[in-house]
């Protein structure tokens, strides 16, 4: 049984006055001056990934990339077409996770475990594990406004693999995760953690702007362009589509 | 049924884990921590029962203090409650957006469970003017059943106010206004006699019989009729699933608007 089936999903996100209030939307709306916009994030895309597949995920920035792993994780809903995940699917970004700034390094792991559904008591038996892999293990009981981001980010992505880990998915989706922030020394040791994930059974989609990254690690790589599939298949073929789309495109379009 | 039981059991249990981190965060960086919990509903007890002196020398309510104080508590709960509950979605933004498979819920019901908790703490003033005024302490413990029958219609409108205010943030700036005017309407510092407006007005206001069931017990030491209880508990019964449904119906867009 395939771990994922995507079948003609669409994705649009309307843009315009939607935080601009009641009274504003009223007024622009009869003024004539408001005309409502929206964006095709996702159109039409279709796929399917097997058990232990490794598929990568490219594209330009605003592609769609970060939008699809969303759909498929249940984040976003989809407008159109038909999503079937078959198993436990997790996101992973690398962008951070939204760590309370008021609180320490400890207190947002227990709130990070909490919100993943993780007891206290396993939040606990884990907190060595991550305080050694973030590298963080003097600034526990630090509240992390005082971090630099790059320790905020090996923070957010130290507790959240490793509660990951903890519940053991079948999907995993991880978005610019070798983007994430931190030293070479850290970058090394996110790397390994995530080939540990890629060793396993699960079904993984890996989205990184690195083609080094996705060539290493994804025999089968899909290229997104203004929400379409442009190609999918062959990863050395389609990364080097996607170098040629690049280099067709005028300096200012990349 | 279990899936259905686990989901509730998973939702509470995080709804209890966020509420203890909004009640570390609330009074973080505070000197007088949790004494705000005091300080905000007895000063504007204080205040009240100045400008009601000043005006009036005789209110014509017995244990007027009380009257008041159980008045301000009660409504207390139920403004924090709703507004809390608003912004809960927009608040944490950044965990709805980045991790999958999370109880929207219970981001809400932290907010109602954090409210119960300085609750708890304004009613120990309550206990106190009672003590203070010779009322018997004993017949606090009765309230908690008057609690727990307005409950679910504070938890009911909570959920529908916080998928309102993540839709509009027009939310809490008509909930301020709507809050204020409530203040006035429900008899907190005056008696709404029978046969006149307020009272004819107040029949179709929730916090009126909460209000009246709660002073039944802790200072009149009578046990609230049973249409009273039956009604005000099957309204909030009605306003709890009203608003899980309307919650759930519009909660699956909730990551596109933080």
């Amino acid at each position: 049984m395939q771990r994922i089936v995507a079948k003609d999903i669409s994705k649009t996100f309307h843009t315009g006055l939607r935080d601009a209030g009641v009274l504003a939307t009223i007024l622009f709306l009869f003024s004539g001056g408001y005309k409502k916009k929206s964006i095709d994030a996702i159109n039409s895309v279709s796929f399917e990934c097997s058990p232990g597949e490794v598929v990568g995920l490219i594209g330009r920035n605003g592609c769609g990339k970060s939008t699809l792993l969303r759909l498929i994780s249940g984040i976003y809903e989809k407008d159109e077409g038909s999503l079937e995940i078959n198993g436990r699917a997790m996101y992973i970004n690398g962008f951070g996770i939204g760590l309370n700034q008021r609180l320490t390094m400890r207190e947002n792991i227990y709130l990070v475990g909490a919100i993943l559904g993780i007891s206290r008591k396993e939040i606990a038996a884990k907190i060595p594990e991550i305080v050694e892999f973030s590298g963080l293990a003097d600034f526990l009981d630090t509240k992390i406004f005082q971090f630099s981001s790059g320790m905020s980010a090996r923070l957010g992505f130290s507790a959240v693999t490793s509660f990951v880990a903890e519940r053991r998915p079948s999907i995993i989706l991880l978005d610019e995760v070798f983007e994430a922030g931190g030293d070479a020394e850290f970058q090394k040791r996110a790397i390994g953690k995530m080939e540990d994930f890629l060793k396993g059974d699960a079904t993984v989609m890996l989205v990184s702007h690195q083609t080094n990254v996705i060539r290493k690690y994804c025999p089968r790589t899909i290229l997104l362009e203004k929400g379409r599939v442009l190609a999918d298949g062959d990863t050395e073929e389609v990364v080097k589509k996607y170098e040629g789309f690049l280099a067709s495109l005028p300096t200012g379009d990349i | 049924m279990r899936p259905l039981f686990r989901k509730i059991g998973e939702t509470v249990r995080l709804g209890f884990s966020l509420a203890k981190t909004n009640f570390k965060l609330r009074n973080e960086g505070n000197y007088l921590g949790v004494a705000w919990y005091l300080l905000v509903p007895l000063s504007l007890f204080v205040i009240i029962l100045l400008v009601r002196h000043a005006a009036f020398s005789d209110t014509g309510i017995e244990h007027y203090p009380v009257y008041l104080l159980i008045g301000i508590t009660g409504f207390n709960f139920f403004r924090q409650t709703i507004s809390l509950s608003i912004s809960a979605i927009h608040t944490n933004g950044g965990f709805i957006k980045s991790l999958n498979g999370i109880s929207l819920e219970a981001f809400v019901l932290s907010q109602f469970i954090e409210s119960v908790f300085s609750h708890a703490f304004e009613l120990a003033l309550v206990v106190g003017a009672m003590a203070y005024f010779g009322l018997p302490i004993a017949w606090v413990i009765f309230y908690p059943l008057v609690f727990l029958t307005f409950a679910p219609f504070v938890l009911g409108l909570s959920l529908l106010f916080a998928a309102g205010g993540t839709y509009m943030r027009d939310f809490e700036n008509v909930w301020n206004i709507a809050g204020q005017l409530l203040f006035f309407a429900t008899p907190i510092f005056y008696v709404a006699r029978p046969e006149s407006f307020a009272y004819s007005a107040n029949l179709f206001n929730p916090l009126f019989y909460f209000l009246s069931m709660a002073r039944d017990v802790m200072l009149y030491r009578t046990v609230p009729s049973l249409w009273m209880i039956a009604t005000l508990f099957g309204a909030g019964i009605a306003v709890l699933f009203l608003g899980m449904g309307v919650f759930g119906k519009y909660k699956g867009r909730f990551s596109e608007l933080v």
